[in-house]
């Protein structure tokens, strides 16, 4: 169970060519399009690594929350993944350069729209970078106390922490709701800062949770084809799956819910947002969105036994990762103006790509590829569905 | 129940109390093909619906298939009563809009998809209902719903042997064995249970209805919501204490005008001739709506064919209009829209009556009179 694979220094260098490749892309990018095509990629695939890591924090500490047992000999790969948090705390640190140049509410003309001076308590630069920080300190916090606290337990078996970490995980969720809207509202709405939704903060959350059990159940599915995790079987990510069809209609209805609610009020301030993601050019972009993120992981995942399959498991959830790309995408780049997808957008997905896999590359360095020291393993490994 | 197999027997029961050993024996029994196997057992046990040859459940598809059938019936109908059989549009939306449908749709998948799990459940695969399950009847019953597990082997046809399936039960280890005759069924089927069991429902209803009438009428604590006409509300008619000047029913804006009764720019019918032209296209359904507006508001004076004959004219001694009199037919339509908005000698104004509309089809249906009374030659081609 403790064994390490042996390290390919091959993948790590192919990774390392990635982020150059990607980084060299990136800069040739900034020089010859522009800066806000740069910074919206830069902001976008930041916001994936972000959401995707912090989604399997989240996870983490459901577990913790709800007690459960069948998801303990897979979480060490949540935790893994959950690393990409910290990977994304110094990118959005850059981001905030880009700030001046995407975000309405930081030019000039702000001070003659009415609705932007009454937004502007909110959204100033002096605040928005203490909201930033604040948010990326507690992330930071718990990170270290979820993963670091699991990784100490694999030596000293202390199950007092298994207690801790059920005690903080009530706070850790009302801060990552608070959290996750804050990025939600400042990051991708404060893009087209006179629109409103009250529902996009659950909206952005739908969309974290969904993605990381997708990433999660990925990671899963990877050490299983490595052989690094023997004794997982499919009555573990069998879970994982039915997780995945709930948060797949939840994401679905809260993202209709809030797209029929502004469809019916018709209210200028709030459907112009609407009508530029659904019309014209960004027509078929908003018709793939129901399509990766609902009707193919739904109908792949209803049945039971597409639950119990690792290859209708690995289609489904890589669809749900290509629908939250493809989310991401549509809220950021319709700021732009017509979609963009060309040589900038590749080399910054390289770029990211290459950091994300690098970061978790790191992470599956450190501790055994179960949580070898929780007092709930060997339950889980038990658990009988 | 039994299709008469020997000596009337149900069933063969078989008592165990590990979990693996009945799958074990139920593994083992099923290649025997005794009879039908059916376990009996107060927790789940993992392998036994495997091992006593129950299938993949249909339910999951049957419910699958309903629900599907759930969200096209629902699409269907909202798009037939609002796209098709009453085109109303709300809100400036297309009459087909599917975002407003989608809720519907929701609604009507889930009560389909749910509706079909539990009566499928219940009635088809159940098989309910089902008074007084012989297990029930059976010593055993007792162990099975405390620890132990039951596997019964249950008469499939004529061939049937009890003697057999009880050696079989006992050579896989079953701790005791019995065998179940058919049941006589009780007496909850007869004519008289099944009335007594109406009657009982229907003095329930009966105590319950009293029981809540005492209550609203005669115990006086706090009224119960359902009391309606108790609720705070504006009545037009009554003083309320809400608004300021006492009065319930709201005074008209300055300015108001009613639907259909714009205010007139002329003071004379003979004005009204040079100002107006008559904005309606006479249609069958204008002159329907003339002929009926004629009927009802003029005829009484001017007669049904307008030629000014009438009881009713006679009887008062007035003299109504000839309308299909040649002064008539040289007035212009205008002329005749502003006599029945203003009134003309003894006739008053029709205007709080009749709307615009009904006013110019009659105007329409005059001119029907008219020609009528006044054929020409072609109109008979």
């Amino acid at each position: 169970m403790n064994t390490q694979a042996p390290r390919s220094a091959l993948a790590r260098n192919l990774l390392l060519l990635m982020v150059l490749v990607g980084g060299g892309g990136a800069a040739a990018a900034y020089a010859s399009v522009g800066p806000s095509r740069f910074w919206a990629n830069w902001i976008l695939w930041t916001l994936f690594l972000l959401t995707l890591g912090l989604g399997n924090l989240f996870l983490v500490a459901l577990e913790r929350l709800v007690g459960a047992h069948w998801s303990v000999p897979m979480r060490r790969v949540p935790e893994r993944i959950a690393s990409l948090v910290p990977l994304a705390v110094p990118l959005l640190l850059i981001a905030l350069l880009g700030v001046p140049v995407l975000f309405p509410w930081t030019h000039a003309e702000a001070a003659h729209n009415p609705i932007l001076v009454a937004k502007a308590p909110w959204l100033n630069m002096p605040f928005f970078v203490i909201r930033l920080v604040a948010c990326a300190v507690a992330w930071l916090l718990f990170y270290r106390f979820y993963v670091g606290g699991s990784l100490k337990q694999d030596d000293s078996k202390d199950a007092a922490f298994t207690v801790r970490a059920r005690k903080l995980a009530p706070p850790f969720m009302v801060m990552f709701f608070f959290t996750v809207t804050i990025v939600a509202f400042d990051w991708i709405s404060g893009l087209e800062p006179e629109w409103y939704s009250d529902m996009f903060g659950v909206y952005l959350f739908a969309g974290t949770f969904l993605s990381g059990i997708a990433v999660m159940a990925q990671g899963v599915l990877a050490l299983i084809r490595r052989g690094r995790l023997p004794d997982v079987k499919w009555k573990h990510y069998y879970n994982l799956g039915t997780l995945g069809l709930a948060f797949t209609v939840f994401y679905a209805y809260i993202g209709f819910a809030q797209y029929m609610l502004i469809w019916y009020a018709n209210l200028p301030e709030e459907v112009v947002w609407f009508k530029h993601r659904i019309e014209g050019s960004w027509e078929p972009v908003a018709l793939l969105l129901p399509l990766f993120s609902f009707f193919i992981p739904f109908f792949l995942l209803i049945g039971s036994a597409g639950k119990r399959s690792s290859k209708v498991m690995f289609i489904a959830t890589l669809s749900i990762l290509v629908g939250h790309f493809v989310d991401l995408y549509w809220l950021i780049f319709p700021t732009l103006g017509t979609p963009v997808f060309g040589w900038p957008e590749l080399s910054m997905a390289l770029l990211f790509l290459g950091l994300g896999f690098l970061q978790i590359r790191r992470a599956m360095g450190r501790g055994a590829d179960m949580p070898v020291g929780d007092p709930l393993l060997i339950k889980g490994l038990e658990w009988q569905p | 129940m039994s299709d008469g197999a020997p000596a009337g027997t149900f069933a063969v029961v078989g008592l165990f109390s590990e979990p693996q050993a009945i799958v074990d024996a139920a593994t083992k029994i099923r290649s025997k093909k005794l009879g039908r196997l059916e376990a009996y057992s107060p927790y789940p046990v993992h392998g036994l619906d495997h091992a006593i040859g129950l299938g993949k459940s249909r339910l999951g598809a049957l419910v699958l298939g309903m629900g599907v059938l759930g969200a096209s019936l629902a699409l269907l109908f909202e798009w037939w009563t609002s796209a098709v059989d009453y085109k109303l549009i709300t809100g400036g939306k297309p009459l087909f809009s599917w975002q407003a449908f989608i809720p519907v749709m929701f609604e009507v998948t889930v009560l389909f998809a749910t509706f079909t799990a539990g009566l499928a459940m219940l009635f088809a695969f159940n098989k309910l209902p089902f008074f007084g399950h012989p297990i029930l009847q059976a010593k055993a019953i007792k162990d099975i719903t405390r620890d132990k597990l039951a596997l019964s082997i249950e008469s499939a046809g004529a061939d049937f042997d009890p003697e057999k399936a009880r050696q079989a039960l006992v050579e896989h280890g079953a701790e005791s064995v019995e065998v179940l005759p058919i049941p006589s069924w009780g007496k909850s089927l007869t004519l008289v249970g099944l009335l007594r069991t109406i009657a009982a429902i229907a003095a329930a209803c009966l105590v319950a209805g009293f029981g809540i009438y005492v209550a609203e009428k005669m115990v006086p604590v706090v009224p119960p919501m359902f009391r309606i006409h108790d609720q705070p509300k504006l009545n037009a008619f009554h003083a309320s204490s809400f608004f300021p000047d006492g009065r319930g029913m709201r005074p008209a804006v300055t300015g108001t005008v009613a639907r259909g009764h714009l205010p007139v720019e002329f003071k004379t019918p003979e004005e009204a001739g040079k100002l107006l032209v008559n904005p309606l296209p006479l249609t069958d359904r204008t002159a329907e709506r003339g002929r009926k507006v004629y009927t009802d508001h003029c005829a009484v004076c001017h007669g049904v064919v307008g030629s000014g004959v009438s009881l009713l004219s006679s009887a008062y001694g007035a003299k109504p209009a000839n309308l299909i009199a040649d002064s008539a037919r040289a007035q212009p339509d205008g002329y005749l829209y502003g006599v029945i908005m203003l009134g003309k000698n003894a006739m008053p104004s029709y205007a709080p009556d009749l709307d615009e509309a009904d006013r110019w089809s009659a105007v329409h249906y005059v001119r029907i009179l008219q020609r009528s009374q006044n054929a020409k030659d072609e109109d008979l081609r």
